[in-house]
Order: C-alpha cells, then sequence, then structure tokens
C-alpha cells in the first residue's frame, strides 16, 4: 500500500532523500524479514533513481525578462560566462527594465 | 497723466530678466522642508520648500531628477541647488532645482526607523511569517541590476553549486528615485505563477547608504513582504541591512551569499544518494550473507558424521547427498553474496535494471527456501528430538535407553536409544550400552 502510495505522488526531493535514509537505516538495523528487506531495498532503488533524475531534471538556462510590445513581458535566453557569471549580451540590457 | 505705462507682459518680463540675470538668485542653495509633493506622471517633481515665515515653490523636472537617489517625502528637511525662474503666463516665480540633498543621513534613518517600527507594530517582521525555501529550487528569480556586480556574482556562484541551474533575472532599477517603483514591479512580475519560480533573490551590490535606500523604501518593502514566493533578501556587503533584509524570508549577507543560501551543491547530494544506497545493498548483503550462514549450520546439523551408524539411514549413501546439497546451496548463495559484498560490484549491481537484480535476489532466495527443514526432510533426512522435543545436537546429553522422536517428511517415530558413540578425534569413543 504504502509503496504504491508513495511511487505514484512524486515526493519532493527531500522527502524522497530523506526516505533513502530510513530505509538504508531499516535494512542495517536488521529487524525485517528477508521479504520485506528485499522490498525495502527495491523501494531505495526506485528512490534513488528518483533523486538523480531530480537533479537532472533542470537544464542550464539564464533568462532575462523584459518588455515587449505591447505591455506583455517576454522571456529572453541569454548566454553567460561560467567563470564570472557575465552575461554575454549585446542589447543594451539597461533598456530591458521592466 | 503723462507717466510711461507697460503692459502686463512687459513688466512681467522686465521683472522676468532682471531676476534671472541676478547671479545672487542663480545656482543656490536653499534649506526648507518639503511640502505639497507631487510626483507627476510626466516624471517631474512639483513642491513647496518651506520654513517658519515663507514659502518657496519648486520645480524639479525629469531631466535633471533622474539622479536622484531617494524617494522625496513630505516633511523631510533639504537642500536644493536651483535658480529662480519668472512663469509669466502665471505671473508667478519659481524655484527650478537642478540637484536636492538630504540635510543629513540622519534624516534618513529617522525615516528608516519610523517605518521600522510601524511594520514591527502590524508584526510584518514577525519570525512565524517567515517561509521555508525549497530544498532543491526548480527556477530562481532574481531582481537585481541586469549590469551590476550582484547578478554576475549570483550567476557564477549559482552556476559553480548547481550546474544545471535555471535563473530568470527581472531586471530592475536599483538605486534613485524610481529604483523603488522598478523593483515592486519585477518582484510582482515574478510572483506570476506563469514563470515557475519558486524561489526569489532580491537586492544589489554594495554603495553608499543612499544607493541602498531603495531597500528600506515601504512600497519595497511591502512588495517583499507579500510575495507569494519565498525571498531572499541580499543588499550591499556585510554591513548593510535594510529593510527589505527584516521583510524578507532569509537575509543575506550579499548577493554571493544568497546564491549559496538558494542554490544546494549538485555534487554533495549526488554522493549522498549513493551512499545511501551503498548502505542499502551492503546491509542487504550482509543479511543474505547471514542467512547464508544460517544455512550452512542447517546442514552441518543434518550431516551425522557416520551415517551408516543411524540405523534408519544406514542404506543412504548421506555423504553424497550432503555434499550434492551444501555444493548446489553454496554455490547459489556465495553466487549473490560475492556480487554483493565488493563494492564495486555493488554498484554496478545498483545501476543495472531492476528485473535483472531482481531475478538474482529470487535466486538466492530460493536456495534459501530449499533449506528450509522441512524440503531438507523430503529428501530423506530426518530430525531426531529428545523426550521434550528439543533437537537433539550432541550425544552429550543422550543416554543409552532414552526415547527419542524422529521425526521425517511424512511423520514421526518413537524410538529408543540403544548405544551412543562420541565421535573424537581419531575414533570413536563409546559412553554408554543399553
Amino acid at each position: 500500500m504504502e509503496k504504491k502510495s508513495s511511487a505514484k505522488a512524486k515526493p519532493s526531493f527531500e522527502k524522497a532523500l530523506e526516505e533513502l535514509e530510513k530505509i538504508a537505516e531499516r535494512l542495517e538495523d536488521g529487524s525485517l524479514g528477508l521479504e520485506e528487506s528485499i522490498a525495502e531495498f527495491e523501494r531505495g532503488t526506485r528512490l534513488a533513481r528518483y533523486c538523480r533524475e531530480k537533479l537532472d531534471e533542470a537544464e542550464r538556462r539564464i533568462e532575462i525578462l523584459q518588455k515587449g510590445e505591447n505591455g506583455s513581458v517576454e522571456k529572453r535566453a541569454v548566454r553567460v560566462k561560467p567563470d564570472t557569471g557575465e552575461i554575454d549580451d549585446d542589447d543594451d540590457m539597461q533598456g530591458s527594465l521592466l | 497723466m503723462n507717466e510711461r505705462s507697460y503692459s502686463v507682459s512687459e513688466i512681467t518680463r522686465m521683472l522676468k530678466k532682471s531676476i534671472e540675470d541676478n547671479p545672487e538668485f542663480t545656482g543656490v542653495w536653499v534649506k526648507g522642508e518639503i511640502s505639497n509633493l507631487t510626483y507627476h506622471s510626466s516624471g517631474h517633481i512639483y513642491f513647496t520648500l518651506k520654513d517658519e515665515q515663507a514659502v518657496l515653490s519648486s520645480a524639479f523636472f525629469k531631466y535633471a531628477n533622474k539622479n536622484l537617489r531617494f524617494r522625496m517625502e513630505e516633511g523631510m528637511s533639504v537642500l536644493a541647488l536651483g535658480s529662480l525662474t519668472v512663469y509669466e503666463r502665471r505671473g508667478s516665480y519659481q524655484f527650478i532645482v537642478t540637484q536636492i540633498r538630504l540635510e543629513g543621513v540622519g534624516e534618513l534613518l529617522k525615516r528608516i526607523e519610523r517605518l521600522k517600527k510601524k511594520l514591527l507594530d502590524e508584526g510584518a517582521f514577525d519570525p512565524s511569517r517567515k517561509r521555508a525555501k525549497p530544498f532543491l529550487p526548480r527556477r530562481i528569480g532574481v531582481v537585481t541590476s541586469p549590469t551590476g556586480a550582484a547578478i554576475r556574482d549570483i550567476i557564477k556562484v549559482a552556476m559553480r553549486r548547481f550546474p544545471n541551474i535555471e535563473i530568470v533575472l527581472a531586471p530592475a532599477k536599483v538605486q534613485g528615485a524610481d529604483a523603488a517603483e522598478s523593483i515592486v514591479r519585477a518582484l510582482d512580475e515574478l510572483n506570476r505563477p506563469a514563470h515557475g519560480i519558486d524561489l526569489i533573490i532580491c537586492g544589489r551590490g554594495g554603495g553608499s547608504f543612499e544607493d541602498l535606500m531603495p531597500f528600506n523604501e515601504e512600497p519595497v518593502v511591502r512588495a517583499v513582504l507579500a510575495s507569494r514566493v519565498p525571498v531572499i533578501s541580499a543588499v550591499g556587503h556585510q554591513i548593510d541591512h535594510p529593510l527589505s533584509d527584516d521583510a524578507a524570508d532569509y537575509a543575506a549577507p550579499t548577493p554571493s551569499a544568497a546564491a549559496e543560501i538558494a542554490v544546494p551543491v549538485k555534487s554533495e547530494l549526488v554522493e549522498e544518494i549513493e551512499y545511501l544506497s551503498i548502505r542499502a545493498s551492503s546491509a542487504l548483503a550482509s543479511r543474505l550473507s547471514g542467512l547464508g550462514e544460517r544455512l550452512d549450520a542447517i546442514a552441518a546439523l543434518r550431516c551425522f558424521r557416520n551415517p551408516r551408524e543411524i540405523v534408519a539411514m544406514r542404506e543412504l549413501s548421506l555423504v553424497d547427498l550432503e555434499q550434492r546439497m551444501t555444493m548446489a546451496l553454496k554455490e547459489g548463495i556465495s553466487a549473490g553474496r560475492q556480487r554483493l559484498l565488493s563494492l564495486p560490484d555493488l554498484y554496478r549491481l545498483w545501476k543495472t535494471e531492476a528485473r535483472s537484480r531482481r531475478s538474482r535476489l529470487e535466486l538466492a532466495r530460493g536456495a534459501v527456501d530449499k533449506l528450509s527443514p522441512k524440503g531438507v526432510l523430503r529428501r530423506g533426512y530426518s530430525l531426531v528430538t529428545d523426550a521434550r522435543g528439543r533437537v537433539i545436537k550432541t550425544v552429550k546429553t543422550i543416554k543409552s535407553g532414552e526415547s527419542i522422536g524422529v521425526m521425517v517428511a511424512d511423520g514421526s517415530m518413537g524410538c529408543t536409544v540403544n548405544t551412543v558413540q562420541r565421535e573424537v578425534r581419531g575414533g570413536k569413543e563409546i559412553i554408554g550400552k543399553g
């Protein structure tokens, strides 16, 4: 039961990591039966995979908001220099103030 | 009535000339208190400078006030630099201001204190109002100048910690009279759910006390308080502590520090996951290996050293059976155990498909099932118990003539012990005879 609900209702990264830690602890204290141990281990495997996926989910993207035509706000992706964090953009950015 | 008369225009023009050409009225500093203040939509600021005895109508035009670093307020004591002009159409004179200074920082501090007290009384800074930031933010919004040092520092630190970070910059003016308004607009924009922002950093790099004033302005403080998304305030250096710090959910000493608060270190999280995974699989491995040892113990229990001496089993080639059984078991268990116990293999095991991992575990589990006492009995072994039903593991407690029980797969027998022999190194010692 618990297995099903936790797999379906996508937990937050933090919750999933906490759960994985609890599983490692439960397996280590050795109080579970063999069947349960294997079930917990498999749940841990799924949680670890889920956490890794969460970390890789985002794509590096730096965007700047600017006023578009007719007062709407648009997003524009910009390049940055990773070592300095400088925005590598030709446009006059003061002009992009909202 | 021979005297010369002037038209209204003429006399006004003369007055204008005499005032505007008088160097005493040009480029002068006037000290006074602001009243009747109007920030006009055109960008011009109109107000009256006054003291106890007189008033001076003043105008601070857009071209001149764009460098003003604070927002003017009623009752503020200022020094205004400007020149007197005459506005002919109205028949009035006006002080055209080119620059305004606060009479002192003390004036600003007093204003901040007043606002702070008001907000404190409202409970706006209560710790209970603070929201927790997301542990792993999905997308971070930043309110600051697009050209300042703050955005560079934030991007640099955030990308170092989490290379695939998503940042949305809402560019804002962070100093000057219209900065507050610009910051409020940017905060409101980032709060729109469409942007998917779950954490906002709002701030700027270091500057003079007046430069940081927008972050003490009531509209900015209120916008931070009203933000749906948790806010980290990041203004100036360590020593600066504007009201936006009090209003925000987190106050960072600098923009770089804000990025550190906002963004976890990805490699540390990856390590944490691996560490927990290895702990889980090691624990399972040692559990399997523990079960294996118990199996070995059960197997040994079944195997009497001299099976031929036992009447009931005389005809069976027990040694052969035992060897075949234990070999099969050991192979099954140790294959699983070895894989699990060697760490690089564990790691690989973790990474392979869940299916193959499961089937390997099933294999080990199957071996375990085979070893349950019942299974062993089915293969021709028997279980011997004493009169009280306890499994006999040693001949030491058994005497000749004693009643014992023998359990086989399909039933049990009551027997009497004829002889008891103990195996010692190199031979047998008869310790009892019936």
